[in-house]
């Protein structure tokens, strides 16, 4: 790489030459190692502590590192600061691919490390960021507050100042081995030295047993006295808008198919009107009579849903629930919408975890915000939104297979959280 | 006719020496053409050596400044490790981009890619030529000082231009054409100024304008004429701004929008000239600036002798380059103060209210020219 | 010229004279905000139209609680709006305390309203910095963040993190909040007084600033509605929607504050309506400061969190907008069957193709200031 790692082959033979070796060898990595100028990249968390390192009070500056580079041709230095997932994953191996070498790569945070958090029952987040790229210092804590950014940073230089020309920088390969799970392996690594230490320390430890044969320690845990709370009624808040059992009473004259989900006995006009004043309305109501409904209370002058909080959908053995939760700005009540959409059981079992298992309305044309919200329900769960006119997946890749919320979802990459 | 008004003590030096020196070679060699046309090379490299020597030899001090005033402005300390106060912060950073590893893009064009930086940093070293630095510190002492200067200005932008469309980027491209457009609309205006200059000082020699200003600080041109004078020089300010796309007028870099605009695609060592150029663009035009408006080498008397004879002192390459820094200090100031406008309203300010105030400028001089 | 064949999302087909083309803005890209993308379809330098590609920090947050305890979410949510991270805690524990029927006794009330409120400034200071960050003043950048490193240092001494808190439980609190909290909130509150002056000075009434937003990414009071934008984006447009008037949650019906409503839905008036926001936050909080309990418990009575079968909801207002927790437990246990999460942004940027259209690509970087998304919160 460059002219300056022939420099060896050039002057060794010469007499006195690898001083001029030694000297060019030691300005360049003065520069190289002083002189690191960072890519402006970050995809969560980290990238904020990231940019507060940047900031006048910490001030990455003072190490000559302020110069955030927005374009990767021009940078040194690659911070991982985020989560890397698996669609951004291509993403991060171009923009390394593009910076000219020597690089450097930090990677900052729990989740470029290992996954961190995100480590577990997860089918999009890769384990750590030395799956992709070669990494050179790793910086632990989530998120790391800016001083571990500025060890990492010193660590790294500290690494430049051992290159020599006569062992230059060489650019590491590209990895694709997302499936790897890093912190699995660093434990298995973990249980073996405490093994090797503890054969090692057998007999030292049998040799003090019987020196001391009634040895105590002298530590004592610290007992804190457990403070004493009182315990404190919740106090729900004011009604506004309508109540509860009007708005169950208006829509099941409309729509016969309404009613209520309740595990009692009573009669529903009792449970809803027994429900405290901040609880929404969950009406549950029939596939055919869900657009009516949601027509109905965004032009009705007592009801006035104008408001789309979301539209999200539950996953059950035969069904899935599709909520949508509306709201009034104006008056302020809010009602629930549950939609059960039955499965469709006609598609061989082999193909369910791929297909659409349901079908409903749309309701993008009455809310232009529920077009994205859909999109993601149509994304996670599979459910076919009728008359949507842009149905792709949102958060997941084209090629994505199956319907990741839906409850038999397996993905090859999830490992199961250890109970 | 055209007297150069300035002495040469070095190239008066060199033709001297020339001929004492081929005395000791065999007598087929010694002819007066061939003395002074070897005058003429050793004046020549002379000159590149000095005019190199100010442009690459302050563009560091000139990054390490602008650094420094950043950080102090921002409430923070800047570069502080390497040297005292950071001063070889900007050092490393030559070296190191010196030492990267350079690539052109797939589908870029890779002459044009290579050329353009070269291209860039023509106009400010021709510029610099043209600046008389003291009375008898000037490369080239030509009459047509300021056309030339408008004319090579022209470079610039062609280099930006080149760069922005052989990388094969969108970004770069959309950077270059704003840059084009804006460029060329503020070499107007620009261009505008410096002839009020040269009608109020009566000639288009720099030397002349600056030995025209010569007196107290009262017969700089900022200050002579009334009002206008100083008009003159904001207007000169801002155009000169834009004609360097420094912030608030780098629509053409844009980082936040454009990611680095039309040097997006560079790395290494281009980029390395891109960003040096930018900075002695800034250099050159501080030079201008001080040699139309501030009264280039002389010393800021105030008509009181006793602190004249003092300030006469001081040699006048001391107080060019103190003004010139002062020019330089005010243009990081405005740069870390201001946001930067859009491409569209840029354009807009310059067509609709900086040339019609410049015409405005010319007329009321002209005016003023006459009845005074 | 006109485009035959459109790549995914885009939708109008017109006919023109000059050729467009698709600019791919992100996932790295300064200005979005983090990991989002946008394609644009350009005629120039204007935008025709724009299409948001979401998922590059879709980190599957919904599958995983799943199979997490209900404590374990809060410390989740932390990490969807990582600029609020102290109020995404409150909007998960208040659904659970609606689960468990429990409530908090007066102080512990009172230590929320004040971290949420200084979380609220944090978040705004942050959007001043990035609105001047964004418009090329790269100095406001860091005086934003300046004033913010001081909250940070408040919510370090009181949750013991500065960014990702996991403060808030069930009935109140993780912890006491240390003695020297009060004096502390009260020499930040005098200190951003004047820091805010200064800030307005900068910015406000800069010529260039004005030109810049005035008229630009106009959201009318009906799309805003429509598209379920909320917070300072929906009162920029001129409708006066709070969470914490129109159904507040703990003790914002005892505090004396006013919603600010700006009636333009233009980029200067989102700027503006933040920093209104900033000084309702310090009035907020000069008031918490006079009433604090010195005395008394912090929270109730410490219980297993266990829900029984039900649907859970509870709203806030974070500094972004509406933020809701939907919570559904199955079977009477620690675990969910399943949680949603309704982030504040989602909806603002599917509003963002109808403000930038028309508009330049430099004015698309300051709506998307504006907007002020958190895009780990959309993706989630």
């Amino acid at each position: 790489m460059g002219i300056i790692n022939l420099a060896p082959k050039v002057l060794d033979p010469i007499p006195g030459g690898k001083y001029v070796v030694n000297a060019i060898d030691y300005v360049v990595n003065w520069a190289r190692a002083n002189s690191i100028w960072p890519l402006t990249y970050g995809t969560s968390c980290c990238a904020i502590e990231m940019m507060s390192s940047s900031m006048a009070r910490y001030d990455i500056a003072r190490f000559g590192s302020e110069v955030f580079r927005s374009s990767p041709r021009q940078a040194d230095l690659f911070i991982l600061a985020g989560t890397i997932t698996r669609r951004m994953a291509p993403a991060i191996q171009m923009l390394w691919e593009q910076i000219p070498g020597p690089k450097y790569v930090i990677a900052m945070g729990a989740c470029t490390i290992s996954g961190g958090p995100f480590i577990y029952d997860n089918y999009s987040v890769v384990r750590g960021a030395q799956n992709l790229i070669p990494v050179d210092v790793f910086v632990p804590g989530c998120p790391p507050r800016p001083e571990a950014l500025f060890h990492g940073l010193l660590t790294l230089r500290e690494k430049i100042l051992k290159e020599t020309c006569r062992e230059p920088w060489h650019e590491g390969d590209i990895r694709n081995v997302s499936t790897m799970d890093r912190y699995r392996e660093a434990a298995k690594t973990w249980a073996a030295l405490e093994q090797m230490k503890d054969e090692e320390m057998a007999d030292a430890r049998a040799k003090f047993k019987e020196e001391h044969p009634d040895y105590k320690s002298p530590y004592k845990p610290v007992r804190i006295k457990k403070e004493e709370f009182p315990e404190v009624e919740r106090v729900a808040c004011k009604r506004y808008g309508m109540s509860q059992l009007d708005i169950y009473k208006k829509l099941k004259a409309k729509f016969q198919s309404v009613t209520v989900h309740t595990h009692s006995e009573d009669p529903i006009e009792d449970v809803v009107a027994a429900m405290p004043a901040d609880r929404p309305l969950e009406v549950m109501i029939d596939v055919e009579d869900y657009l009516g409904a949601v027509e109905y209370v965004k032009n009705d002058p007592e009801f006035k849903m104008d408001f789309l909080i979301d539209v999200t959908a539950i996953d059950y053995d035969d069904h899935f629930d599709l909520v949508t939760q509306l709201r009034s700005i104006e008056i302020g009540h809010k009602v629930f919408f549950c939609v059960q959409i039955k499965k469709d059981f006609n598609i061989p079992e082999a193909d369910r975890p791929t297909s659409l298992l349901g079908k409903v309305p749309t309701i993008s044309h009455l809310y232009p915000g529920a077009e994205v919200k859909e999109r993601e329900v149509y994304d996670m769960f599979g459910i076919d939104f009728e008359g949507h006119p842009d149905q792709r997946r949102i958060f997941l890749d084209r090629d994505f297979v199956g319907y990741p919320l839906r409850k038999d979802f397996t993905h090859p990459e999830m490992i199961r959280r250890p109970v | 006719m055209f007297v150069p008004s300035v002495t040469n003590p070095i190239g008066d030096f060199v033709r001297d020496m020339v001929p004492r020196i081929t005395e000791f070679l065999p007598a087929s060699f010694q002819s007066d053409t061939l003395n002074s046309v070897v005058a003429f090379l050793v004046n020549a490299l002379i000159c590149i050596i000095a005019v190199c020597a100010v442009n690459i030899g302050s563009a560091p001090i000139l990054i390490y400044m602008e650094r420094k005033v950043c950080a102090h402005v921002q409430c923070r300390l800047g570069p502080m490790r390497l040297g005292w106060h950071g001063t070889l912060q900007t050092i490393a950073d030559v070296i190191k981009m010196l030492f990267k590893e350079v690539y052109a893009p797939s589908g870029a064009d890779k002459l044009m890619f290579y050329l353009a930086p070269l291209i860039v940093l023509i106009a400010p070293f021709i510029v610099c030529a043209l600046i008389p630095f003291s009375r008898s510190l000037v490369v080239a002492d030509v009459s047509m000082g300021i056309p030339l200067i408008i004319a090579v200005n022209g470079f610039g932008v062609l280099g930006i231009l080149l760069g922005g469309w052989s990388s094969n980027n969108k970004y770069s491209l959309l950077g270059a054409l704003r840059s084009g457009a804006q460029m060329i609309s503020y070499e107007i205006s620009f261009a505008m100024i410096l002839l009020f200059v040269v009608m109020i000082s009566g000639s288009t020699n720099l030397m002349s304008i600056t030995l025209g200003q010569e007196g107290t600080i009262f017969d700089w041109w900022i200050f002579k004429i009334p009002v206008l004078g100083f008009i003159a020089f904001i207007l000169f300010f801002i155009s000169s701004t834009a004609e360097m796309n420094r912030a608030p007028f780098d629509i053409a870099e844009a980082e936040q929008e454009l990611t680095g605009g039309y040097h997006t695609e560079y790395n290494g060592t281009p980029f390395a000239m891109f960003y040096l150029a930018e900075y002695i663009a800034l250099i050159t035009n501080s030079a201008l600036a001080t040699t139309c408006f501030l009264g280039g080498f002389l010393p800021p008397c105030i008509g009181i002798e006793f602190v004249d004879n003092y300030l006469n002192m001081v040699p006048g390459v001391i107080w060019f380059f103190a003004k010139v820094y002062f020019m330089i200090w005010c243009y990081m100031m405005v740069r870390w103060t201001f946001v930067r406008p859009r491409v569209d309203q840029l354009m807009d300010f310059e067509w609709k209210f900086l040339l019609p105030v410049n015409l405005v400028l010319l007329t009321a001089g002209a005016i003023y020219m006459v009845i005074v | 010229m006109s485009i035959t064949r459109l790549p995914p999302g885009f939708k109008i087909t017109r006919e023109t004279n000059t050729e467009e083309f698709f600019i791919n803005m992100g996932p790295q890209h300064p200005s979005t905000h983090g990991a989002l993308r946008l394609t644009l379809r350009m005629d120039g330098e204007t935008i025709v139209e724009l299409v948001p590609h979401f998922g590059y920090i879709h980190r599957g947050m919904e599958k995983q609680a799943e199979s997490m305890s209900y404590l374990q979410y809060i410390a989740l949510s932390d990490r969807q709006d990582y600029l609020t991270a102290i109020q995404n805690n409150l909007g998960v524990v208040i659904a659970l305390e609606k689960g468990m029927n429990v409530g908090v006794p007066e102080k512990g009330e009172y230590i929320r309203v004040m971290l949420q409120e200084l979380g609220r400034i944090a978040s705004h200071l942050v959007f001043f910095g990035c609105f001047g960050g964004d418009l090329g003043g790269q100095t406001c950048l860091l005086f934003g963040f300046k004033e913010r490193e001081m909250i940070h240092d408040i919510l370090e001494e009181v949750t013991g993190s500065r960014l990702t808190t996991n403060f808030f439980r069930p009935g109140g609190s993780r912890y006491d909040v240390p003695e020297t909290f009060i004096p502390r909130v009260k020499a930040f509150l005098d200190h951003l007084e004047d820091a805010m002056r200064d800030y307005e000075r900068f910015l406000s009434k800069n010529i260039i600033v004005l030109e810049r937003s005035v008229g630009i990414g106009v959201l009318s009071k009906e799309d805003a509605i429509a598209y379920g934008c909320s917070g300072p984006v929906l009162r920029a447009s001129g409708v006066e929607f709070d969470v914490r008037r129109a159904n507040p949650y703990s003790i914002y019906d005892q505090l004396d504050f006013d919603i600010p409503v700006f009636h333009n839905g233009d980029c200067y008036d989102r700027y503006k309506i933040r920093i209104a926001e900033i000084h309702e936050s310090m009035k907020i909080l000069r008031q918490c400061v006079e009433k604090f309990p010195k005395e008394g418990p912090w929270r109730s009575k410490e219980k297993p969190v266990r829900l029984p079968v039900g649907r859970y909801y509870s709203e806030i207002e974070t500094a972004k907008g509406l933020y809701a927790t939907y919570v559904v437990a199955a079977t009477t246990g620690e675990k969910p069957y399943r949680i949603h999460t309704r982030g504040p942004s989602f909806p603002h940027i599917a509003a963002l193709n109808k403000m930038a259209q028309g508009h330049k690509i430099s004015d698309l970087v300051t709506i998307m200031a504006t907007l002020d998304p958190v895009i780990p919160e959309i993706d989630r």
